[in-house]
């Protein structure tokens, strides 16, 4: 790998956004995600290559780290936003169909619940390992799923709940799902989820930490 | 009917940014620089917006029955399950409370998380809990205190949600406290609004007891403040 892609990697690990960013320390004043990305796309580098060397190496080590608890949701989220750094751009070359991701991938609260930290944590973590994301954001009742479905064919959908209370609805829309569509991949998600509760509600795979979600939907792409 | 309203100062709550740490996972002496530093920004940008005010209710007027483990105040009965029904039967009157550290630490974190920052949008959402967490600890205090000087005593408090009692009966709770009790209004999901609130009946008597830690009694394994503790 080019010294370039190894420098933007490191800053996307450790939450390197752009210059201003006073952290980490030791690069303090130094580039950060944003420059760095800038000039590769100058030099020439192909943001294909920037995504599959750069950043989705750089998200996978932080998804690690998160699963082992060697680093915690904030740190993840510092790492998140300096992906973001980087992706905007390369946003214009998957629009023009230049770089191709890996799937799309439909994300949201299901009806009743607004949490959306969570969600929100596994969709760029899933973002940062080369998928399209839709997310549909909170309280999002069976409709919205059925349509963001109809319009984007093949994606895999993202199931996310954080009461107990709300993880009927959970239910209600895998069935819903399976009663609309054949075939598809539904993931679910969230503090009181369980791998028996997605057993139970038949969704396709549970996954307590973000990078589980990721791995899964590796092996599909 | 007792009725008593609590306005408290964000300073009340003696938060600390190493408490605000621990709630977002970092084990007890583990510190992550640029994080504290953060932390303790969001943390004053809080001082100034989080409007935190608690209220409680005492019904003398309560029956239990033991058989289906539920509780009627009034008219309205609760399907409290059995393990709340366990903390609360030997209670001879109720306080229901509401609790909430207001609008603008909500809207923050959300205004916040819309912008793309997410790490400060979720450093405003754990201080908001922990803050109206700690709100409601020194309106139960108050209430012990207050409870003690006749000789009687107070249960932990049990909230709608938690340890088996569905969040829909939210709505029953509320159906017996006056309109806009704390400022607080209903989703048609039983989400309280403002989002950093919480609600929920207290146990009253000679005969109750206010336990340490009561997770051990929780058939919810998987419950989230299971995993915190």
């Amino acid at each position: 790998m080019s010294e370039i892609l190894q420098q933007l990697s490191h800053c996307v690990e450790f939450g390197k956004i752009d210059k201003a960013s006073p952290y980490p320390p030791d690069l303090k004043g130094q580039d950060g995600a944003d420059e760095i990305t800038k000039r590769a796309l100058e030099e020439g580098i192909k943001p294909g290559d920037i995504l599959e060397m750069a950043l989705i190496p750089a998200m996978a080590l932080v998804g690690d780290k998160f699963s082992r608890k060697v680093i915690y949701v904030p740190q993840m989220l510092m790492a998140a936003k300096a992906m973001s750094g980087a992706m905007k751009h390369l946003k214009p070359f998957f629009q023009s169909g230049e770089t191709l991701r890996k799937g799309k991938f439909i994300i949201g609260t299901v009806a009743g619940d607004l949490h959306d930290i969570g969600k929100n944590l596994v969709a760029m973590m899933i973002e940062g390992a080369g998928w399209e994301i839709i997310d549909l954001g909170v309280d999002v009742n069976t409709e919205k799923f059925l349509k963001a479905i109809n319009d984007n064919p093949g994606a895999v959908i993202g199931l996310s709940a954080l009461l107990t209370t709300t993880m009927e609805n959970m239910k209600k829309t895998v069935e819903v799902i399976r009663g609309n569509y054949s075939g598809l991949n539904v993931l679910v998600g969230g503090a009181p989820v369980t791998m028996e509760y997605c057993q139970k509600i038949n969704a396709d795979f549970y996954s307590p930490d973000p990078q589980g979600a990721v791995n899964y939907l590796n092996q599909l792409s | 009917m007792i009725h008593k309203t609590f306005l408290f100062d964000f300073r009340d709550l003696n938060l600390t940014v190493e408490q605000i740490e621990r709630a977002m996972g970092y084990p007890e002496g583990e510190s992550h620089e640029p994080i504290y530093d953060i932390a303790a920004r969001v943390m004053k940008e809080a001082e100034a917006i989080c409007d935190l005010k608690a209220e409680y209710r005492i019904f003398e007027n309560i029956t239990f029955d033991p058989t289906n483990k539920k509780v009627t105040i009034g008219e309205v009965t609760f399907d409290i399950g059995k393990i709340i029904f366990g903390q609360i039967r030997k209670a001879d009157s109720l306080a229901l409370f509401t609790c909430t550290a207001g609008k603008g630490i909500g809207e923050n974190s959300r205004r916040a998380m819309k912008e793309s920052d997410l790490l400060e949008g979720y450093i405003y959402d754990v201080i908001g809990s922990e803050a109206v967490e700690a709100a409601a600890d020194l309106m139960q205090n108050e209430l012990e205190v207050e409870m003690s000087m006749e000789g009687r005593k107070i249960t932990n408090r049990f909230s709608p949600g938690y340890c088996g009692w569905d969040v829909s009966q939210q709505h029953r709770l509320f159906s017996l406290l006056p309109g806009n009790f704390c400022g607080i209004k209903l989703t048609d999901s039983a989400l309280m609004d403002p989002v950093k609130s919480i609600s929920g009946i207290i146990g009253l008597g000679p005969d109750v007891r206010r336990m340490p830690y009561t997770c051990s009694l929780c058939d919810m394994k998987d419950c989230i403040y299971r995993r915190k503790g």
